[in-house]
Parts: structure tokens; sequence; C-alpha cells
């Protein structure tokens, strides 16, 4: 690990101008940070330590919206009984990522910037990584492993996949996500926080240099409440999702009037599957429609070498979710 | 005084271990300490053409950067491994063997660091030095090295493939016993299949370190080791020191499985490191680079061609193991001379054979090789039995044998069937209904496995010294090694069994290379061949006190024939009747204490086996000796789930029945036999060491993405031990049992995905994506 220099503010104004001055990283829970610290990819000059920043912590519910803080911790969030009760979907993709250790460190902004697990930009003796070292092309792409590689909205330079949970929640709810930089406050659409790779897989959100995560709100909708998140995963616990769905719905008899569904463990980026929503809206919710929903969801993957099982997994895991909500909405678990 | 043989005792360490007072090897930290790192090859195969080190040594605290050029006396050192797993000796061979084997396992038959030639990913090509851990891999990752590269590949061609040794009957690799063919001509069903594993890495949570101290011309080496007679006599031959100047000590190692066996290249560079530094240092190896700098399970192809007739009874059997190696060693462990032993039949053939690829040598991984072969062979035998319309079981059953196919002669115990109907009783077999697919539970699909679990005896040439005092205390001592499995608890419990004393009186200290010589802590053999040590040593306590006070003119033993006394629990009892507490006896000896060597030596073991052993080597009389077949036995049953909608398999049942002699400790051996089976539920669905193809580099070298199970992967585990009695194996009738668990878990697990599902799954692990 490359020697660096520790701010530890105690005032966002302070954290802002040690970011500004220092160019350094923001730490938060540091499971991100210090992990790619340790392992030589990435290397600042300087770390800001937000953790101080006490007013960030706290989630709470309102009438209209959920807000969380940006440190709020993963376990907390994740345990909160009245979260789990009015929109579980948020909760149930808290406590199925990660292990319970990585959940009590780590912090809500920083989980929905995590970055990718892909294994060629984890390892610097790769060479090629255009994630890493733009321009420098794409191992995975160039006959590599691609078995866990996205299958949506990735580019001829990076399939590298997004691997968080909760974005799922937040992006199929509409989420915005709330930042103080150095031009100031802005309300940013959760959608609209990450970047496609494209041509600079290197840009993966469009958060500034220095540009902190004050907050994440959700409004609350009727969808939230009967709303699930299904992950299908090689193992039961602390594994990255093969496939995973976060889904809601309203009905009004046995039509749909509102339905929410993004993809997980298959896209570059956190995924809204709108199409597949639109196939629901105003039509009966059955296992038939449900699967096509999930066939839409995935009509214009790409496979790769060894990840087409991604693609029918996660039609079923889609198809699967959509039942539980179902399920929910009318009155069931 | 209580029995302790056979109970329940738990862990004398555990107290230590908890409170953190347990010392593992890198615990030890010689005063003026320096730190290692390795820097380690970005490519495969190759030629290292340059080494910018300048930006390594500006960095503050870096106190040396060794490379090639410039580590002094190493390359001056010959005959690497020497004795060694890495040497020829090391396993006991023929001469053609000698000649074929340019290694052995574990090993790597080149010095790192001696040329400038790349032969696998992740091969060392320098060594920092520094006055932090962090500085010195903070130099290490500031290393850039420019390479030639050439063609490389990863995954082995199963087509390429050849035979070690012989090619024939003498050397045990090709082994044909009646006609193959003509077996197969008279089958009425037969199964051709072809099953695949991975490769797989140890991943102990202990990382590998090694810390070497120089006083003058005597060394000492701190390594976690699961051999520290073989560590000692591969540094000593490799120095050109005398063994007695080479100290090697490993308390405590924290899992092993067959990575911590050998002398490996980080052990040797450390060495020459902290000769040049004068000062002692010690390396700590990185997660990522410890999947490069020792062994793994090499990745493996298992044919069979079994044939069987309407009855079920087998005509033919088949079975060709091709292993992986690399490209400079023939590293072989021999998975056929297991299979062949399993059911009776009049025609088999078996073939272990090789095929290169550009890594770094493998090596033994619980259970070498059985986890692989019973794999192929145990899912075989389900396609036979469904192929024959037979239950599973009873298929098992038909053939049956109490004689060894090939060596004909009788196993010394084999409680094969008595397993399977235990664990049939336990787990509810009777419930299975045998269609495919015919079980569900709501979104889930219900399907119900078995498979045979078998593990060779192996007995090696053990020493042990036992001290008594009549103040109730005793002290054993050998080079023996708690890997985390309970041996320190056992030896105690023989000892206490034998002498009459409580189990926490009884002193036991093991893990150096000085003691006495004690076999590896691999192939299950330390129970058998140590504890047989240790309870030697106390009924020559007993002999030897016998003879004092039968010799003294007055005491209850005064005047009887010793010969005609015998200790039991810790009682001389003469066959007159007289009798004497064995500690009252002591107590009234001149010296009030007594010290002997115990020996365990077999009459099968041959002179040059008790020699490969006291070198260091493996030098074991079984399972097959010219009068028996030795080996522990068991069956488990498993019931496995798949999801309908996230195609998730999860194993919410694993049952086990396993037959292995006298058991010890039944709380640690229980431990033993349910962690077996648990890493077999990792092997069958998590564990796989993934590769890049065209740079042939190991993939998921860290342990968020290389798979095992957690907790909740870990469901109802139920292990049961059966009583059996074998007066050949040893004098404590102990087979071994730290590989048994984990042999038939796999096969169960995909015989039940495919009765939940009717997917036959021929290669490991069984995915989710194997599921869509």
């Amino acid at each position: 690990m490359r020697n660096f220099t520790y701010h530890s503010p105690r005032t966002l104004a302070d954290a802002l101008d040690a970011a500004r001055e220092s160019g350094g990283d923001i730490l938060a829970g540091g499971t991100t940070v210090v992990d790619l610290m340790k392992i030589g990819v990435r290397e600042p000059a300087a770390l800001v330590d937000i953790t101080g920043l006490t007013d960030l912590e706290g989630h709470e519910i309102g009438p209209n919206s959920i807000r969380f803080g940006a440190l709020a911790r993963m376990s907390v969030v994740a345990n909160d009984q009245e979260l789990v009760a009015a929109a579980p979907v948020l909760t149930e993709s808290l406590w199925k990522a990660a292990s319970p250790q990585l959940r009590n460190v780590a912090r809500l902004g920083g989980n929905i910037l995590q970055r990718t697990r892909c294994p060629y930009f984890r390892d610097t003796a790769y060479a090629q990584c255009n994630k890493r070292e733009p321009g420098s092309g794409c191992a995975a792409l160039d006959g590599g492993e691609t078995s866990h590689h996205a299958v949506l909205g990735g580019s001829s330079s990076c399939v590298a996949k997004y691997p968080g949970d909760w974005a799922q929640a937040l992006i199929a709810f509409d989420a915005e996500v709330h930042t103080q930089g150095p031009g100031g406050r802005r309300t940013i659409l959760f959608a609209d926080l990450h970047l496609m790779p494209g041509d600079t897989p290197e840009v993966e959100t469009i958060l500034q240099q220095g540009e902190i995560v004050i907050e994440i709100t959700v409004p609350v909708v009727p969808a939230l409440k009967a709303s699930h998140y299904l992950k299908a995963r090689d193992r039961e616990s602390y594994a990255f999702a093969s496939a995973s769905a976060a889904v809601g719905i309203e009905l009004d008899g046995d039509t749909v009037r509102d339905v929410r569904i993004a993809l997980g463990g298959v896209a570059t980026t956190p995924w809204r599957a709108s199409a597949a929503e639109d196939s629901l809206k105003g039509s009966p919710l059955t296992e038939a429609t449900a699967r096509e929903a999930g066939r839409i969801a995935f009509a214009e993957a790409q496979e790769l070498e060894g990840s087409a099982y991604k693609i029918k997994l996660g039609a079923d895991v889609v198809a699967g979710a959509l039942m539980t909500a179902k399920s929910r909405a009318n009155g069931g678990k | 005084m209580a029995q302790t043989i056979n109970t329940a005792v738990t862990r004398t360490d555990a107290p230590r271990k908890v409170t953190g007072t347990a010392t593992y090897a890198a615990d030890f930290m010689p005063a003026g300490m320096l730190h290692g790192a390795l820097a380690t090859s970005s490519v495969a195969v190759g030629t290292l053409t340059g080494m910018d080190i300048s930006k390594a040594e500006a960095e503050p605290g870096v106190l040396a950067v060794f490379t090639r050029e410039t580590l002094p006396d190493y390359k001056s050192v010959k005959g690497f491994y020497a004795g060694g797993p890495g040497s020829a000796s090391f396993w006991p061979m023929n001469e053609s063997q000698l000649r074929s084997y340019s290694a052995g396992p574990g090993s790597a038959s080149f010095w790192p660091m001696e040329d400038a030639r790349i032969r696998y990913a992740g091969q060392p090509i320098a060594y920092v030095v520094a006055e932090t851990a962090a500085a010195a891999r903070r130099g290490a990752q500031l290393i850039e090295a420019t390479y030639d590269i050439a063609e490389s590949t990863i995954a082995m061609d199963p087509a390429d493939s050849f035979v070690i040794g012989a090619g024939d009957d003498s050397d045990g690799m090709v082994i044909t016993k009646g006609d193959v063919a003509e077996g197969l001509s008279v089958a009425t069903q037969i199964v051709d299949s072809e099953y695949v594993t991975p490769f797989q890495h140890h991943n102990p949570m202990e990382m590998f370190s090694a810390t070497a101290e120089w006083r003058g011309d005597r060394l000492t080496v701190w390594m976690p080791s699961q051999s520290v007679k073989t560590l000692r006599s591969g540094i000593a031959k490799a120095y050109d020191m005398s063994e007695t100047s080479v100290r090697v000590i490993s308390p405590f190692v924290g899992g092993a499985f067959g990575s911590k066996a050998g002398v490996t290249p980080y052990t040797m560079l450390t060495i020459a490191a902290a000769k040049a530094m004068g000062a002692p240092v010690r390396l700590i190896v990185t997660r990522p680079q410890m999947y490069t700098v020792a062994t793994f399970r090499p990745e493996s192809v298992q044919r069979f061609r079994i044939g069987a007739d309407a009855a079920g009874k087998l005509t033919a059997f088949e079975h060709i193991e091709i292993s992986q190696t690399s490209q400079f060693d023939a590293v072989v462990n021999p998975g056929t001379h297991i299979t062949r032993a399993m059911y009776a039949c009049p025609n088999i053939h078996t073939e272990q054979r090789l095929s290169r690829s550009d890594t770094n040598s493998g090596g033994f991984m619980r259970a070498p090789n059985e986890m692989q072969t019973f794999f192929g062979l145990e899912s075989a035998m389900d396609e036979l039995a469904i192929k024959l319309g037979m239950d599973p079981v009873e298929l098992r059953r038909v053939n049956d044998t109490d004689r060894h196919p090939v060596a004909d002669v009788p196993f010394s115990s084999r409680s094969l069937m008595e397993s399977y109907d235990a664990v049939a009783d336990s787990f509810g077999w009777a419930n299975r209904t045998p269609e495919v697919g015919s079980m569900t539970d709501g979104d889930w699909l219900v399907g119900y496995g078995c498979a045979t679990a078998t593990y060779p005896t192996n007995i090696l040439a053990s020493n042990a010294r036992v001290r008594m005092h009549s103040t109730g205390e005793a002290y054993i001592e050998l080079a023996a090694h708690d890997v985390g499995t309970g041996t320190y608890t056992i030896m105690a419990q023989i000892a206490a069994a034998r002498l009459g004393l409580p189990v926490e009186a009884c002193d036991v200290v093991m893990g150096e290379g000085d003691m006495p010589v004690a076999p590896l802590a691999g192939g299950s053999t330390t129970a058998a061949s140590a504890g047989s040590a240790v309870h030697d040593a106390c009924l020559k306590i007993g002999r030897q006190i016998a003879a004092q006070v039968s010799a003294m003119s007055e005491g209850p033993l005064s005047g009887v024939d010793p010969a005609a006394i015998t200790l039991e629990n810790g009682v001389l009892k003469a066959s007159g009747g007289q009798s004497q507490p064995l500690i009252e006896a002591l107590a009234s000896t001149a010296t009030g204490q007594i010290e002997v060597i115990g020996e365990f030596r077999h009459k099968a073991m041959t002179d040059q086996m008790i020699k490969t052993t006291f070198q260091g080597g493996y030098g074991s009389a079984g399972p097959v000796t010219p009068e028996m077949a030795m080996f522990a036995f068991g069956a488990e049953m498993v019931e496995v789930r798949v999801h309908r909608w996230t195609h998730e398999i999860r194993v919410p049942r694993l049952h086990g029945a396993f037959a292995a002699g006298t058991i010890l400790n039944r709380k640690t051996a229980h431990s033993q036999l349910m962690g077996g089976m648990i890493w077999g539920i990792g092997s069958a669905l998590h564990e796989v060491t993934e590769i890049d193809t065209p740079r042939a580099r190991f993939l998921n070298t860290n342990i968020a993405e290389y798979l095992i199970p957690v907790n909740a992967d870990v469901r109802e585990i139920r292990v049961e031990m059966l009583d059996e009695r074998d007066d050949y194996v040893n004098p404590l009738g102990v087979k071994g049992i730290g590989e048994l668990g984990i042999v038939g878990t796999a096969a169960a697990i995909a015989n039940a995905v495919y009765h939940a599902t009717g997917k036959r799954l021929r290669h490991l692990p069984i995915r989710t994506s194997d599921m869509v």
C-alpha cells in the first residue's frame, strides 16, 4: 500500500476542504477503498475519513419519503423492523449483501459506490484493464473468464459487473441521491448516478472529485410495501449475485397498477428493466406473465462465454420475485 | 481411573486457543527481526528480461531487494528439497519410478530465482526485506519486471497424458487383473463416463509464513508445518548442514490440509535472506500469493467403464485417472489404488496418468486423491444402479467383498455395509421414492443421494518419549503435529489411560524437528502411528517398573516374575492376582521417575519404509500389506434441494456413518468427520480455483470469490461412529479419520441433484449455472 495522508474532519465543510485540497479519496466504512488500496488498485495520496460526521448517520421513515443518511450502517438499516414492514426490498437487499462483519462496518453512501469485483480490474498483474488503466484493453474480453461478467450494459471496452444489491432496490423505486461538492449541494436521480462503461469505463459515476454523498431518499409508493429482493447465489450467504431482482407491485384487483423491476448481478450498472415493467402494467400478474416479463428484461442481453446461464437464471429470478411480491400484495408473505 | 479412550474429551489446548495464547509459528518474533515480502511473476511462461528495483529500494523502510543476481549463497546450494517431499526419497519407489519422478509430490525441481526462466504465473522473482511488513510489501509492489513472454497453457489437455514409471503392474501405476473387454462383453449394463474435478486451493485460515534466524552456523526456522522432520531434513540437505544444526519449530498449525507439508520456495528464500541480512527475517505470504508459492489440488479427469450383470454384480471395472502436474515435476497422488479396492470384480484395469500444464506444482489436499476419484467412482456406481433399476445401496451390497479384489488378501476389517445400514436408518433412506423429481416441497425439488466413503489406513514408524513422575505427572514428547485436529488431546488420553493418570496431568509437547520421530500429519497417519508409539512407551514404563519392583525385597510385587506382570489402566497386575498402582510402584523406585522412548514398528514395515520415515519421508506400510488390506469405511446420505426460481442448490441434511477402528476421542473425531463432510459440501457445490486461460493464471485468489461453505450452507450434519475392532492395523486398533469424512460427500450430493432434477452433473463444482 502506498503511504497516504489521513484526514479526519469533524464538519462537512472541513471534509469538503480536505478533499479539495488533498485530492484524496473519501473514506467511510472502507470496505471498498481500503481493500483496493491494499491490492494496489487505488493509490490515493490522501484519505478523508468522514465517519466523524455523525450528522450523516441515521435514517427515518416519513409519510412521503424514506431518508437514509450516507453514514447509516448496512446492518442497522437491515434490522429496522419498521422498515422491514414498510419496504421489504430495502432491507432484504441489504441483509442479503456481504457478510455480517462487512454489514456492521459498511455505510450506505459507500455501498452504492462499491467498485466492481472483476478479477482483471482487481489484479494489477493484468496489464489490460480499461477501467484501471484507460486504453490498456480488456483482459476479460481478450479470451478471459467471463462467466461472472455483465450481460447487460457492457461495451467493447468493459463488461465488468456492478456488484451491489441495495442499488437495485434504489433504482427500482426512483431514489434520489443528495450530495455536497465543490459546486455546492445537488440532487441526483439514482438512475443517473452510475454511468455505463461505453468508451470510458474508468468513469463510473457522475460524482466529481471531492463530492460527498450526504443522504439518499426513496419516495414512498404503494408498491414498496409489496416488494421483494430475490438473490440467486452459489452459497447461502456472503456471495455476490449470480442474478438478482428487486421488484415491487401495486395491484388493482387482479390488474397491475404499478410494478418495479431492477436487475442485479447481470449488468454493468444498477439496472432498471423498464420494458419488463411496461409489459405488466394494466395486465394481470400470473406465472405466465411474470415469466414473460423476465424474458423481456433480458431481451437485449448479450451473453459472453460462460455467461449464457445468467440470461435464463435472471429471467427466472425476476419471475420468482414477482410471484412473491404478488403474494405480499395479497397480504401473504 | 476413568476410561479415557473412546470418550469425549475436550481439547486440552482449547483454553490457549480461545485466549490467543497458543503460539503459532508467526507469533515467534526473534529480537531484531526484519520483514520479508515476495514479488512474483505476472506472466506464466517466458524469460525475465529486466527488473527495475530502484523505486522499491527508495521506498522508506526497505533495506534490501534481492533478485536472482543479488541473493548471496543461494545459487551455490545444491540438492534443493532433498529428503523432503520434493525428493525421490520421499516416496518409497522402485528404480523405474525414481527415474520418472523428476522430483516428487509438492515440490519444485528447480530453485526459485535460480535463473531468468519463468515457468508459471506467480513464481517468485524478487525478495524484499524491510523494517516493517508494510514497507516490504510496498517495496514488492514497486518492482517493475519486463519479460519475453512465451506461449502458456494452464488447463491440462487430457488427450496428452502419460504414465510415469514402468507402465506395468510393477509399481502400481497401471494394474490389470483379468480382462476388462471380456468383462464388458458379458455385462448387462455398462457405465462409460468421465468425471472432471477442478483446481482447488487449501486456503487455510493461518497464512503461510516462515521466520528464519541464523546464529553462526546454527539455523532456527519457525514455520507452520505438517512435517517438521521433512522440513528439517530438507533444509539441512539444501544447506549441506547437519540436521542437528537446524531447529524447526511449529507447535500449532492453523489449518494445513496438505498445504504445509513440504519445504517451499518461500522457506528457502527466507532462510537465504536472513543469512544475507545477518538478522532474523519473517515472511508472511499474502493470500493471493498463497495460490502459487505452495501446492494445490490438481485438476483431474476420472474415466470409468464399469459393467454389471443383471443381478448387479460387477463384471468389469476400469478406472483411468488423469491428473494435472506442472511442466517440471511429476506430482502423482495415486487414486486408482483405492478405487480398485472397493468392489468385488473379476476383471480390473486401472491407470494412473499425468498431464502437464504451466502451473506451480500441485500436491496433496484433503483427501488425496479420494475426493476426486470417489466423486467419479460413486457417481458412476449411482449411474449403474439407475441403469440396472436397483437401489444404489443394494448395488454396493451386492458387490461388497471381504477380500481385496486385486491383492486378494482379506481386509483387516471392513464395515462398509454396516455403515450403509446405520446411515440409512438415521437418514430415513426408506422414505426415498426412486423416480427422478418425485419428491418436492413447495418451490423446492428434493433429492436423496448416497455414496461410499473410504480411506486407506497408512501406518508409519514413529517414536515417542514419555517421562512419568511419581508426583502423578507425565511428559510426552514427539515430533507429531496438531493441525487443529486434537492431536495434543489424544496423545494425552492414550498416556493417561495406560499410566492411570488424569488427562490434564499428561503434558504433551510436539511440533519440533528435534523431538522423537513421528510421521507427517497427512494421510490420516498421526493417531494410528504416533499414538501407537505413545502407547508403546507407556507399556515399556510398565515393564521397566515391574522389573524394578519385582526385584525389591518388599512390596506387593516383590519376587513376582516380571514377565507375568502387565500394565492395565495404570495398575501393574501379576498373573497370580497381586497388583500395585503404577504410580505407587514408581514412587518406590530410587529415582521416582522414568523416561523411555516408545516405538511403533508394524511387522509389515520394511527396513526401507522405516528409514524413509526417519529421513522425513512417507514410508507407509499401508494400505495393502502382504497379508492384509487396511481401509476405513463409511457411507454418506444427503438430502439436496434445488429451488424452482433461483435454481440454487442447498443441502438441508447430510448424514454419515463411519467405521475406523478404535475412536480415541469421540468429540474430536466427530469434529474431524463433520469438518470433512462440510468440506465435501464445498467441493460439491462451491470450491473452484477459476483460471484465466490466455495468461495461464489462477483468477479468484481471495476468499471472497473462492467460495467455501459458510455457516448458512451447513444445516443438519449427523455423524455416527460405529464400533469396530481391528487387531491388525496397530496395537490401538486405530485406522485414522482425518480424510474419511470428505470422501463420499461430493458424489452423494451429485447423485441427489440427479434424483431431484434428472440432471447428471459429471463435473465439480455443481453450480446454479448448471441448473438452468
